[in-house]
């Protein structure tokens, strides 16, 4: 169900991404998460065109916090402020994290290599269906994702939407 | 900092003047990983200040072409501390330099390579409507791919590093005499291949007007250069 | 048609000896050349006071007035009587007008005299052929620099293409102009050169002060750098945040920084792994040494040479008058003129592959 992905770069780094339909305690869970008792973002799923859009927040979420250069808190406040295609930290709150009605999540985890337990342990404190990660594609909200991130229709004549939406998050700190 | 384990993993494509090209698996795609090195032979204060400026310049203006709808690598990610680069890797493509030369002795192929330096002429000319300087065009800055079940070839602009944005028609002007002389003494005898690419250019652009006079203009410089000593 | 050129197309081995004129700018000189070897090589600079720069008519004064004394330098230190000469050979262009006439005019002459075939050539031509023939580069990516040229030049197919050049004033210019307009307490010296000069304070410089570096695909512009000197660093220097040396240091460090560039992303379009430095500016040891930091970053080799052959001379002129003699190219006398603007890659290599 879950997707475990090895950062090449820093290769003691997986990223495990859930997704949940269904969920009844997003707020309970959105609370833990701000309180910190719960280590993984939570991102809303209509804003993801694919896995590899988190892949690529996630990745430049550890390069900055190992270099000491996050914008955020936390990790995994990086890793949804990194989705963002704007600089502002609380429109990428409002944008990409979890709302207290939502009923669909999709969960990201960075560990390291020995942690599957971590996994399993943070599924079960989701009320609600898991369902496999590429069902992504059935909750995605293209029309939302191209007006947030200002996709115009010629840029799609030279590659996919996944394609416009990571160029705008790998490069938004010099725009 | 990237692991280092990650180069030794990665292959070395090419070593360019400025950067070196690997090609790697980077978050499970296929990718070109652009790494400027110091240069050890300028003053380290000037290696700084142009390495970050180039590497900025770079992906800015890839998302700007993008943007526009010309073809140019997916950025993937950028680490601005050890000046890498990770972008798309433009899968089953060649250079249009190496595509001229393959077919530059067919004569057969004559009205292909016409409609090539057309369809570079169209590029460029909307590229530069979106007031996009490349800095550095060569036939070796642009790819061909395949695309299948359409019949023709993709053009890919890369290389992004002298990149700026301007709308002043001289700087317009002196990218394409750059492309000019790059052009002309890679594949030589192509001089009326490059007319088409120009004329193509002229036809596309808004603006192209005062463009083309500005490129008649440093082409004289050139020429009307005293080069006393 | 001469007789040593008859000996050289029926095969019979044969020393060929060569005079070239050279005063395409402020220099005069005459050297002679025999199958490879400098026989002699005298010269003259026409110096011009602090902030002046030399004007064509002065220059052609100067030479008139000491060519014939140089002449008779370079036969007598080469041991050598007009007889024993195989062809002269003088600089076709480019150049400024006054002083190539000047000079041609005496080639002219002294062929007719001693019944020697002419041989006009490409002033750039004859750094090339010389920096080949001094290092013994075998096909290098040569970096033109002077006070008129800034050009990245490599052979292909029978010519020196320009791969790189300035896309406004030369190297040399830059430098010159720069001494020019540098308020210091005493103006920078023409003697021997503003840039000798600047490459000497250079060395006194610590501090560096970012100006503006322009490279452009394969080419250079110098001329928003002087400018920026007139006045951002004008202002710099008046309120004491940066001294002369400093600037000179600085000059150097961004103008050769751009030129070593450009000379690699040539050697890296070409695939060459050799870089040949030639012209006035070429014999600045600072350039000479980042090229040499690059070439052995690349694992490519470097040659240059000393004064004696990067500044502009008589023998270079010999030498490629040389090889033009050596594969039947003469100049005939109805076309032995002059020309200002002579490019490079206008030149047929007839004795390379």
């Amino acid at each position: 169900m879950h997707v475990t992905h090895e950062l090449e770069l820093f290769p003691d780094n997986n990223v495990t991404q859930m997704l949940f339909k269904e969920v009844k305690n997003a707020a309970e869970l959105r609370q833990s998460a701000v309180e910190g008792k719960l280590n993984a973002a939570l991102i809303n799923p209509t804003m993801l065109v694919n896995h590899f859009q988190v892949l690529v927040a996630a990745n430049k979420a550890v390069h900055l916090q190992k270099s000491g250069k996050m914008k955020t808190k936390s990790l995994y406040s990086e890793i949804i402020f990194n989705l963002s295609p704007t600089n502002n930290i609380s429109e990428a709150f409002k944008r990409f994290g979890i709302s207290d009605g939502d009923d669909a999540v999709m969960l990201v985890l960075v560990h390291s290599k020995d942690e599957s337990q971590l996994v399993s342990d943070l599924a079960a404190r989701v009320d609600g269906q898991q369902v496999p990660v590429e069902d992504l594609s059935s909750l995605s909200d293209a029309a939302k994702i191209k007006k947030l991130y200002k996709i115009t229709p010629q840029e799609e004549k030279c590659g996919t939407v996944l394609d416009a939406v990571v160029c705008r998050m790998a490069t938004k700190d010099v725009m | 900092m990237a692991d280092p384990e990650f180069f030794r993993g990665a292959q070395l494509l090419k070593q360019g003047a400025e950067a070196r090209l690997y090609r790697a698996r980077f978050l499970g795609k296929p990718t070109i990983v652009k790494e400027r090195f110091p240069k050890c032979y300028r003053h380290p204060v000037l290696d700084e200040k142009l390495t970050h400026r180039r590497t900025v310049q770079e992906v800015r203006s890839i998302l700007r072409c993008r943007r526009a709808g010309i073809s140019a690598p997916v950025v993937y990610f950028v680490d601005y501390k050890s000046h890498c680069i990770f972008l798309e890797e433009i899968v089953g493509s060649s250079t249009v330099r190496d595509y001229i030369s393959s077919t530059q002795s067919k004569s057969c192929k004559e009205r292909e390579l016409e409609h090539l330096a057309e369809h570079i002429g169209q590029i460029l000319a909307k590229m530069h409507d979106e007031d996009v300087i490349h800095g550095d065009l060569t036939t070796s800055n642009m790819l061909l791919r395949c695309v299948l079940n359409v019949g023709e070839s993709e053009l890919i602009l890369i290389d992004f590093g002298l990149s700026y944005i301007s709308a002043l028609p001289e700087d317009k002007g002196v990218d394409l005499y750059v492309l000019e002389k790059a052009f002309l003494s890679t594949h030589p005898n192509t001089e009326e291949l490059f007319e088409k690419l120009l004329k193509s250019y002229a036809a596309s652009s808004k603006r192209s007007s005062a463009v083309i006079k500005k490129l008649d203009e440093v082409r004289l410089r050139g020429r009307k250069r005293s080069m006393v000593g | 048609m001469d007789v040593s050129y008859l000996r050289q197309q029926s095969g019979v081995a044969a020393m060929t000896v060569i005079i070239g004129f050279e005063g395409s700018a402020n220099k005069i000189g005459i050297g002679i050349i025999r199958d490879g070897e400098v026989l002699s090589n005298p010269r003259r600079t026409y110096i011009t006071p602090p902030g002046q720069g030399f004007m064509p008519s002065d220059t052609a004064r100067h030479h008139r007035a000491v060519i014939l004394t140089v002449l008779k330098e370079a036969l007598e230190e080469a041991g050598l009587k007009p007889a024993d000469i195989d062809g002269v050979a003088y600089t076709k262009g480019p150049g400024m007008g006054a002083p190539l006439v000047t000079v041609a005019l005496v080639a002219r002459t002294v062929a007719q005299l001693w019944g020697k075939p002419l041989l006009g050539v490409n002033h750039c031509v004859g750094h090339i052929e010389m920096g080949r023939l001094i290092t013994k580069a075998n096909n290098p990516t040569v970096l033109y620099v002077s006070g008129g040229n800034t050009q990245v030049i490599a052979y292909s197919e029978r010519r020196y293409r320009i791969f790189g050049e300035t896309i406004d004033i030369a190297v040399g210019n830059c430098l010159d102009r720069f001494a020019r307009v540098i308020k210091v307490k005493s103006k920078i010296s023409n003697d021997p050169s503003p840039g000798y000069n600047i490459e000497q304070m250079a060395k006194k410089g610590t501090q560096y002060v970012e100006l503006p570096y322009t490279v452009k695909g394969m080419d250079v512009s110098f001329s928003g750098i002087l400018s920026y000197i007139e006045e951002a660093a004008h202002k710099m220097l008046s309120s004491d945040q940066c001294t002369a040396e400093d600037l000179c240091f600085s000059l150097q460090e961004t103008v050769f920084s751009m030129l070593v560039e450009i000379t690699e992303r040539a050697m890296a379009h070409c695939g060459s792994q050799e870089v040949l430095i030639v012209g006035g500016v070429g014999c600045n040891l600072r350039l000479q040494e980042m090229m040499g930091v690059m070439c052995k970053e690349r694992g490519a080799k470097l040659f240059a040479t000393d004064e004696r052959f990067c500044i502009d001379n008589g023998a270079m002129i010999a030498q490629a008058g040389w090889e033009m003699f050596r594969s039947g190219q003469v100049t005939k006398l109805e076309d032995s003129w002059i020309t200002q603007r002579y490019r490079t890659d206008e030149v047929e290599v007839t004795w390379r592959d």
